[in-house]
């Protein structure tokens, strides 16, 4: 600790506190252009030059630690004077275009002149000029160097926290220019952080290009709706129409990283295919009725029904209460057991998988699971899946230089920043997992292990692919660690088998005295959430013991025997996601009446009896729990369109139908009845702690939800995920892509335009021995399906995967899978 | 005066090993390899050698800041990325006696324990650099470079770097961001290059021509060289003269020998009879230049501080009355324009914005308070950039205006120039 | 003034009727004065100064370009709230930029012409122009858009004006429309 005087006061701060941090800390403001808390300080702007007593130059605060004894002025004449200066040069070739620049209103190089600029230009020589018209880097980003300060925020975001490298600075002194490679237009992970960094309206957005200034817009502070990173962000409408989606500075655990997703895939929302109106089927034709009409006419066709022949099936993307009340109407007005909220997963696999991560032991930060030894990444490809997770990897592991292992079949983007990578084969997680343990164990057998021996070992390694000197350097990091930190996929879900080595390691780990953190990624925006409102066959709210009913795939068996007489979907789309060719399909077909409430047509709902129109998260208040089990509020901005009501209104209406006191009436009443109800999230609040944490991490522990009671949850064991033994080349493997996730995304119009046809993604060796080129139209033949689609090769993948993202409508994945069956092998040939 | 730095120069082959050896090359070396590093470090010291790159700071100050770990890899880099215009000297070395350069720096590694070094030389010099690999790949043949040189157990690598041609990559930090790949912009300091350098290692940064000093300092003892010139900055000095003087060239002369004895005795004086000494710039365009009533100031480092300009690399640049002081600053600025990086603001867009005003009073376009207005760019750009070069422009400029502003007045009220 | 004895001078006043005339001259100094009515819009119509703020113009470069970039500052700028402006990308050479207004329209009935929108405009496209003649019989007139303020108005910036000009009414069917001859004028204060 040292103690400084800043303007007089004096204050203590850590050693290697930066000026700047400390002055802020001390309630001075010291403005800033090129610094910024998470990215590599480079002290160029010059902005935040302060005079330090003694020394003859200003010094850059954002890049000079404080000393013992230091006398700080940020605000003296001479300061001031250097302030207006610098402003006065980035002005001299600054375009001054604020009429026409989107960035007019909220720019900073404005707000600052303003500020403390020079009022008087004194500039009056011809501008440098890098280009006359605006230039396009990339399907969302559009560009205008002369309007460029060189803070060089973008260059180093796109280095540090996204990975991506693909900007960089043309050109020196007044012509150095930060931009893609010689302007080229930019294949990247199209994220934009680069625009939300840029102070002033250089990188600009193309989808929100020239459509409306920031004081037009209403704002909704909330969490985006696509995977379960749960990132804070803020949407903004304008005239009734979502105009962007933008991430605060130090706020959320994001802060002011997005995805491609989070930040442009928001406009599904304004989709003009929304449904607006209850329809009915009638005479085998959808037809709009009022709302009243639909709800008489669901509690008509549901009164008679035996609670066990009636299913329902709940989108991990409705909010905590919406689930809640869903499974209240369920189980207390229907009285059926048979409840889920995947259509992909089995509920077995979730209660194990539940179980061995902990989620019944409450939340776990992602920024505690940074501070760990070692992290293991295992399960899930973080890069496309929950890539604002990949960026904090990233940049903590930059700064910290724990041991970041990464194991999956698939190339990453995070490989690089991984200290050992294990590329093992599909869905042999368990093998993996395994084979550390019994490398860990070195003959000192738990009661859990006996039985395991070398010669199983040599199994493991082999059902893995991995070498076993990876293996050992994998086990000697572990156990050189004295904190360890697991970060866990939904391949877990997919190939079951996984979760008891996952649950073994954890187990083994923690007797070693280790310090073992699990964290959950999941792709739902709510899953967790579904999970402990008790949206399963298996367990109650909080996980409790419930009376078991049906998952999905028991509900679709019961309806293809036409035993399922009555099946409520709200916002799944069964008929699509669930693996195997048509059986969906068939069974929702006998099912004797079949509610759909969604927001778009699905296949679903096309099969349906009744079509119930939904709203989007921003048409709606709740809560979120993300994978970590951060409980965070969501805000309405806009209202559904046409007569969709939010699925809280809809679920409580038919509830009524049944009992007029049914459910508390309002969204916060819900979540009062939760409260009491789940003691787990009995400190869920409102509202957003919107403070940093002093430790600069971005946290907010305070709305990770606590531990259950009694968790009803414990880790299962599964059969090995077999494979298709037929002779084809590739072993299928699914996911979500880094542009899409689920199918909302599908309905977005700038998500469709940075990708729209599916895509087949293999390593380069493979193409290279087919071949075949990155880009080329080919067909790739299952068993039982057949579809055309673009091939995409990536560097490290393992050989002989083949994997085809779940999203896509024209070729979905599902139909390569069959039910109860395998993995599918598939074939790739070139189209001619 | 007995020649230490350019003793070879002109001698035909003085290129090659072999002469270099027969004149008495390389054993300095061999004294320094029986030495302990501790003591070559204090001989240095001993020896008052301050850097020739322009901080003239002291070299072996500088070399007792490596951090004494065995087991850490330290750097030596050469700083041959001689920019500076008027400034020849280091080319002068590299082209004719590199093995001087590959002596100095051999034991330079041997004393702060370095196995790797870098010689980092500006991309125009082609043929210097070819020079420099072959007499490398001689010195690596005959065992002064490689692995255990000499049996003594010392490894070194040299490496020669060829630059893009950019000046800043004579400034120390910028030097190392280039080898190691990224854009030549300068780094933050601290930390310091002594202690988190190239790669993030302790690295020392020298000059061809300090680095050439050290084999005569291990040859013929610290007491010889700091008894040549002043006391505080002893030791030989080449200094560059161009300009108008009769015989411009490389002069290697104690260092504080004066304006006067350099210009009129050394190189046979003025150039035109008629036209006498209008001004002259004693180290390279960033130092401000010194009217005729300051030739008898010695150029040495701390008597042309009191002057209010620097030694800088010990270009001294003649000028007569023929010389246009509104041309002269606006050519030197549009130096320095050309050549900031671009990372701090104050230098990316000040300087161009000096250019752009000399530039017009040049042509004639000068408007009534552009001198108010140059003053006022070069206060907000010195003192508030990144590194020297803002700073540098600048000093040169208020220099010019300092003496000269009545020449200046002169082109922006008559739009033409008061000499021609 | 005395009541007793005679007053000759009173008498010369009474025979001569000069109080009467004294009370008239008032009167009779407008009856041969210049009358200060307008016979408008028949005959006359007043044609404002330049600083009058009449119906908003938006304004052309001498290429024919508009002058408007949509920036939204007028909008912004307006104490009523009655404008409204969206903007949209084009670079077909419309405006001046290529980011030109899709929507720009006044509200006349909730605008108070206080001309902050005219100081507003960093390209000085929008003027608050000399036209005057708002009334209409319907709401058509109320709600002004881009395509109708970007005709020029009958009074161009040239014109001084703070005078008379001559003026015909004519009745079509669409309504009542005044037309000026801006050549010939009088001056005449009022």
């Amino acid at each position: 600790m040292v103690t400084v005087k800043i303007n007089g006061k004096e204050i203590t701060v850590e050693d290697n506190t930066l000026i700047l941090d400390a002055a802020r800390d001390a309630g001075y403001e010291i403005p800033t252009f090129c610094y910024q808390a998470d990215l590599m300080g480079i002290g160029s702007c010059r902005m935040c030059l302060v005079e330090i007593e003694g020394q003859k130059k200003l010094q850059p605060s954002c890049v000079t630690p404080v000393l013992h004894g230091m006398s700080i002025n940020t605000d003296s004449g001479t300061v001031q004077t250097a302030r207006a200066g610098v402003l006065e040069f980035l002005l001299a070739n600054h375009a001054m275009d604020c009429p026409v620049c989107d960035k007019g209103g909220e720019c900073e190089l404005q707000d600052m002149v303003h500020k403390h600029g020079p009022h008087k230009g004194r500039h009056a020589e011809p501008k440098f000029k890098f280009h006359d018209k605006d230039y396009v880097l990339s399907p969302v980003i559009i560009k205008n160097s002369n309007r460029c300060v060189q803070c060089m925020k973008c260059v180093r975001v796109c280095r540090e926290v996204v990975g991506q490298n693909v900007l960089g600075a043309l050109g020196r002194g007044d012509h150095q220019e930060p931009t893609s490679f010689f302007r080229a237009f930019m294949n990247c992970e199209m994220d934009g952080n680069c625009i939300e960094v840029c102070p002033v309206g250089c990188f600009m957005r193309l989808p929100y290009r020239y459509k409306s200034r920031p004081w037009d817009l209403k704002s909704s502070d909330t969490i985006c709706p696509y995977c379960a990173t749960g990132c804070r962000m803020v949407i903004e409408e304008r005239a009734g129409t979502l105009m962007r989606a933008k991430a605060q500075l130090g706020v959320g655990l994001n802060s002011e990283t997005l995805c491609a997703r989070g930040r442009f895939g928001q406009d599904f929302v304004n989709n003009p295919e929304r449904i607006n109106q209850p329809l009915v089927r009638r005479y085998g034709k959808l037809e709009p009725v009022t709302w009243e009409e639909a709800i008489s006419h669901i509690k008509e066709n549901l009164t008679a029904l035996d609670g066990d022949k009636i299913g329902g099936i709940a989108s991990p993307r409705l909010t905590n209460e919406e689930l809640y009340l869903f499974q209240k109407l369920m189980r207390e007005v229907l009285g059926s057991p048979n409840i889920d909220s995947s259509s992909r997963f089995s509920p077995d696999a979730v209660e194990g998988f539940v179980a061995a991560t902990g989620m019944g032991e409450g939340g776990v930060s992602v920024y505690d699971c940074m501070e760990a030894d070692t992290v293991l990444i295992i399960g899930t490809h973080l890069s496309d899946e929950n890539p604002v997770i990949d960026y904090i990897v990233r940049r903590i592991s930059a700064s910290r230089r724990m041991n970041v292992i990464i194991a999956s079949p698939r190339a990453m983007k995070l490989d690089s920043s991984a200290n050992i990578v294990l590329r093992h084969n599909v869905a042999s997680e368990n093998a993996v997992l395994t084979s550390l343990v019994i490398g860990l164990n070195e003959g000192k057998l738990a009661d859990t292990l006996k039985g395991m021996h070398e010669a199983q070992l040599d199994a493991n390694l082999k059902a893995s692919g991995v070498s076993a000197d990876l293996i050992s350097t994998v086990v000697n990091r572990l156990a050189a660690s004295s904190s360890i930190a697991i970060i866990a996929g939904t391949d877990f879900l997919r190939y079951p088998e996984g979760i008891s080595g996952l649950g073994l390691l954890k187990d083994l780990l923690k007797s070693r005295g280790k310090k073992v953190t699990v964290m959950p990624v999941l792709d739902r925006a709510n899953q967790r959430g579904a999970w402990e409102m008790g949206v399963h066959p298996g367990f109650g709210p909080g996980y409790s013991e419930t009376r078991k009913g049906l998952g999905t795939e028991g509900m679709l068996d019961a309806a293809m025997k036409g035993e399922l007489e009555a099946l409520y979907v709200v916002g799944s789309d069964v008929a699509s996601m669930y693996p195997g060719d048509d059986f969906a399909r068939t069974a929702l077909s006998k099912v004797g009446f079949l509610i759909v409430q969604d927001m778009f047509m699905t296949e679903t709902a096309r099969q349906a009896h009744v079509v119930l129109p939904g709203a989007a998260h921003a048409e709606k208040d709740g809560t979120y729990t993300n994978q970590e089990g951060r409980a965070q509020v969501i805000k309405k901005l806009l209202t559904a369109p046409g007569r969709a009501k939010q699925d809280i209104n809809i679920i409580r209406a038919i509830g009524e139908s049944f009992d007029r006191s049914f459910g508390p009436k309002h969204f916060a009443l819900v979540l009062d009845e939760i409260r009491k109800e789940v003691p787990s999230y009995a400190d869920v609040s409102l509202s957003f702690n919107n403070k940093r944490n002093t430790d600069n991490k971005l946290d907010n522990r305070g709305a990770l939800v606590k531990a259950a009671a009694a968790p009803a949850v414990k880790v299962k064991s599964f059969n090995p995920a077999s494979v298709e033994t037929s002779g084809a080349r590739f072993i299928l493997t699914t996911g979500n892509h880094l542009f899409h996730s689920g199918r909302s995304s599908m309905k977005s119009e700038t998500l469709l335009g940075l990708l729209k046809g599916a895509v087949v993604e293999i390593s380069e060796e493979d193409a290279a021995s087919l071949g075949l080129k990155s880009g080329e139209k080919v067909r790739v033949k299952g068993a039982n399906f057949e579809a055309q689609m673009t091939l995409l090769t990536k560097k490290g993948t393992k050989s002989g995967v083949a994997f085809i993202a779940e999203n896509f409508d024209d070729a979905p994945v599902n139909r390569y899978f069959r039910r109860g069956g395998g993995i599918p092998r598939v074939d790739i040939i070139k189209t001619i | 005066m007995e020649k230490v730095l350019l003793k070879n120069l002109g001698k035909p082959g003085s290129h090659t090993l072999a002469n270099y050896v027969a004149s008495g090359g390389y054993k300095a070396f061999s004294t320094a390899l029986k030495m302990k590093p501790d003591n070559i470090i204090q001989m240095v010291k001993d020896s008052g050698l301050r850097g020739r790159g322009g901080a003239g700071f002291s070299t072996g100050l500088k070399w007792s800041f490596i951090p004494k770990d065995p087991t850490l890899q330290k750097y030596l880099c050469c700083n041959a990325d001689e920019g500076e215009p008027g400034t020849f000297k280091d080319r002068g070395i590299i082209d004719h006696d590199p093995h001087l350069l590959i002596e100095g720096m051999a034991i330079s590694c041997y004393a702060i324990g370095a196995s790797k070094s870098y010689i980092y030389i500006r991309g125009e010099f082609v043929f210097g650099a070819e020079r420099l690999q072959e007499a490398i790949d001689e010195a690596y043949a005959n065992g002064y470079l490689g692995k255990n040189i000499q049996g003594s157990g010392f490894d070194l690598d040299m490496y020669v770097h060829r630059g893009f041609g950019a000046y800043i990559c004579g400034e120390e930090t910028a030097l190392l961001e280039s080898i190691e790949g990224y854009r030549a912009q300068p780094r933050k300091k601290p930390p310091f290059p002594a202690l988190a350098g190239l790669y993030g290692k302790p690295t020392v940064i020298n000059n061809v021509e300090t680095l050439s000093c050290i084999p005569a300092i291990v040859e013929k003892g610290p007491e010889w060289f700091s008894k040549m010139g002043p006391v505080k900055s002893p030791g030989p000095k080449i200094y560059c003269v161009s300009g108008h003087v009769k015989k411009p060239g490389l002069y290697e002369l104690p260092m504080g020998t004066t304006a006067r004895d350099i210009i009129y005795n050394h190189c046979g004086g003025m150039l035109r009879d008629g036209k006498p000494l209008k001004a002259f710039i004693p180290g390279g365009v960033s130092a401000p230049l010194l009217m005729p009533a300051d030739l008898d100031t010695p150029l040495d480092f701390d008597s042309l501080a009191a002057k209010g300009t620097m030694l800088g690399s010990g270009a001294v640049i003649v000028m007569d009355t023929s010389t246009c002081m509104v041309k002269t600053a606006y050519i030197i600025n549009r130096f320095f324009s050309h050549e900031s990086c671009g990372k701090c603001t104050p230098c990316r867009d000040g300087t161009p914005w000096l250019t752009r005003i000399l530039k017009r009073i040049e042509h004639g376009e000068g408007r009534p308070g552009d001198l108010e207005l140059l003053d006022g760019v070069c206060d907000n750009i010195f003192g508030r950039t990144f590194c020297p070069l803002g700073d540098g422009a600048v000093m040169a400029l208020r220099g010019a205006l300092k003496n000269f502003r009545e020449e200046f007045q002169y082109h922006i009220d008559h739009k033409r120039c008061m000499v021609s | 003034m005395s009541r007793k004895g005679f007053d000759l001078f009173d008498l010369i006043k009474k025979v001569l009727f000069t109080d009467f005339v004294k009370g008239l001259t008032v009167t009779l100094g407008y009856n041969i004065s210049k009358s200060i009515t307008m016979r408008y819009p028949d005959e006359e119509k007043w044609i404002p100064y330049r600083r009058f703020r009449g119906l908003h113009t938006l304004n052309r470069d001498e290429n024919g370009r508009e002058l408007c970039v949509a920036c939204e500052l007028c909008s912004k700028a307006c104490p009523t709230g009655c404008i409204t402006v969206i903007p949209e990308e084009n670079d077909s050479g419309r405006g001046i930029a290529d980011r030109v207004a899709k929507v720009w329209t006044v509200n006349l009935v909730r605008c108070l012409f206080c001309g902050y929108c005219e100081d507003a405009c960093p390209t000085r496209a929008l003027r608050l122009g000399r036209e005057y003649e708002l009334a209409c019989a319907d709401y058509s007139c109320t709600l002004m858009s881009r395509d109708q303020l970007l005709v020029p108005q009958p009074v161009p910036e040239s014109i001084p004006g703070g005078y008379v000009v001559k003026s015909k009414l004519e009745r079509t069917p669409q309504g009542i429309k005044v037309t000026v001859d801006l050549s010939k004028f009088k001056k005449r204060s009022i």
